[in-house]
């Protein structure tokens, strides 16, 4: 990253001393690599992403390492996450036939609700699905296990079928084919992942822009005022990402059982 | 009632909320979807088609249809099922 804050740390620049705005954009969300191996560039984000995974697997790991029947600590912790997702997420949709999902929902949620809160934690402080490469292959990971379940227990022909509701008109069925093809194989799946992108990249460009602002507002004079708006405004964006992170991976994993049991039995 | 069956009226109006909210996100969001993949699909076969006889209007008239089409079929599909379902959620909630 090239760095705002630090241009702005190392120059002074502030608004009456004829320093224009350093203006957060692209270049926030672009990294040097920590190290490279040949051509391949090993950036922070990357880091990012095999910490939360090993937060999620050493969590679990550690809760269910020796299980209990009366849970206490850290299992109690697990199994409290366990079930709130159980219940908020994967029973409304799947139903109770549906809890072999349940790993695999656990998983992913965690996975990206740690990646999302990353954006908060000072020093780590970047959400990795900003980056969209990271979360297209979380996408596919769906979009492959829908399909696949989807032809498995309905059939090649019968999934298909299914996506057009019974008691169309055969000539509005002819219409409605390259509309449900597109939105099955195209759009359901680019929605599934620019979402998570989109929310996680505009929280946190305008963190850095408040944040960026607040500093370069600041001088002995009424800018002093200006400096506390912005810095205000940071916080309020900052306690809104706490509510956006969860809201996200939430968002996310509840689709993902939503299109899972649309596979797993035709829902018309 | 006595503490059993509050607790079971609180945790089955809990889990019709929970189904509710997990049927707004895909309602909302394949809505979404069905308007681009109808602009795209009709758009698209308007390009081509444009591109045939060189007249560049059949894209945009593409999209526009494909628009027309998409909403169409959602009023058609999610307007008859929010029909259907209403009754049902009243019945519940006088529970």
């Amino acid at each position: 990253m090239t760095g705002e804050v630090g241009v702005l740390a190392n120059n002074g620049c502030h608004i009456f001393n004829g320093c224009g705005f350093p203006a957060p954009g692209l270049q926030s969300f672009n990294w040097k690599p920590l190290f490279t191996v040949g051509s391949f560039g090993f950036t922070k984000p990357m880091l990012l992403a095999i910490l939360a995974a090993l937060v999620v697997i050493v969590f679990f790991w550690v809760a269910f390492w020796k299980p209990k029947l009366v849970p206490r600590g850290m299992q109690n912790l697990g199994e409290m996450a366990i079930l709130a997702i159980r219940d908020q997420i994967l029973r409304p949709s799947l139903g109770r036939k549906g809890d072999s999902y349940l790993p695999f929902l656990v998983s992913l949620f965690f996975f990206i609700y740690i990646m999302n809160v990353m954006e908060l934690i000072p020093v780590l402080q970047f959400p990795v699905p900003a980056r969209i490469g990271f979360v297209w292959p979380l996408v596919f990971v769906v979009y492959f296990l829908y399909l696949y379940l989807g032809f498995k227990h309905q059939g090649l022909w019968g999934y298909f079928k299914t996506m057009i509701p019974p008691g169309v008109p055969a000539p509005i069925y002819i219409i409605l084919v390259p509309v449900e093809l597109l939105r099955f194989f195209i759009f359901q799946p680019f929605t599934l992942g620019v979402r998570l992108f989109g929310n996680m990249f505009a929280g946190h460009l305008l963190l850095t822009i408040f944040t960026v602002a607040t500093w370069y507002l600041l001088s002995l004079s009424v800018g002093l005022l200006y400096a506390a708006g912005s810095f205000f405004l940071a916080i309020f964006v900052f306690l809104l990402e706490i509510l956006v992170t969860l809201l996200q991976a939430f968002i996310f994993t509840t689709l993902t059982a939503t299109y899972i049991a649309s596979s797993v039995e035709p829902a018309h | 009632m006595n503490d059993h069956g509050n607790e079971a009226v609180t945790r089955a109006r809990q889990e019709a909320a929970a189904q509710g909210r997990a049927q707004g996100l895909e309602t909302g969001w394949t809505v979404f979807s069905y308007l681009l993949a109808g602009m795209a699909a009709y758009g698209g076969i308007g390009w081509l088609i444009g591109r045939a006889v060189h007249v560049a209007l059949l894209f945009p008239i593409g999209m526009l249809v494909g628009l027309g089409i998409s909403i169409g079929y959602i009023i058609h599909r999610f307007g008859r099922q929010q029909a259907v379902e209403r009754p049902r959620k009243e019945i519940i909630g006088d529970r």
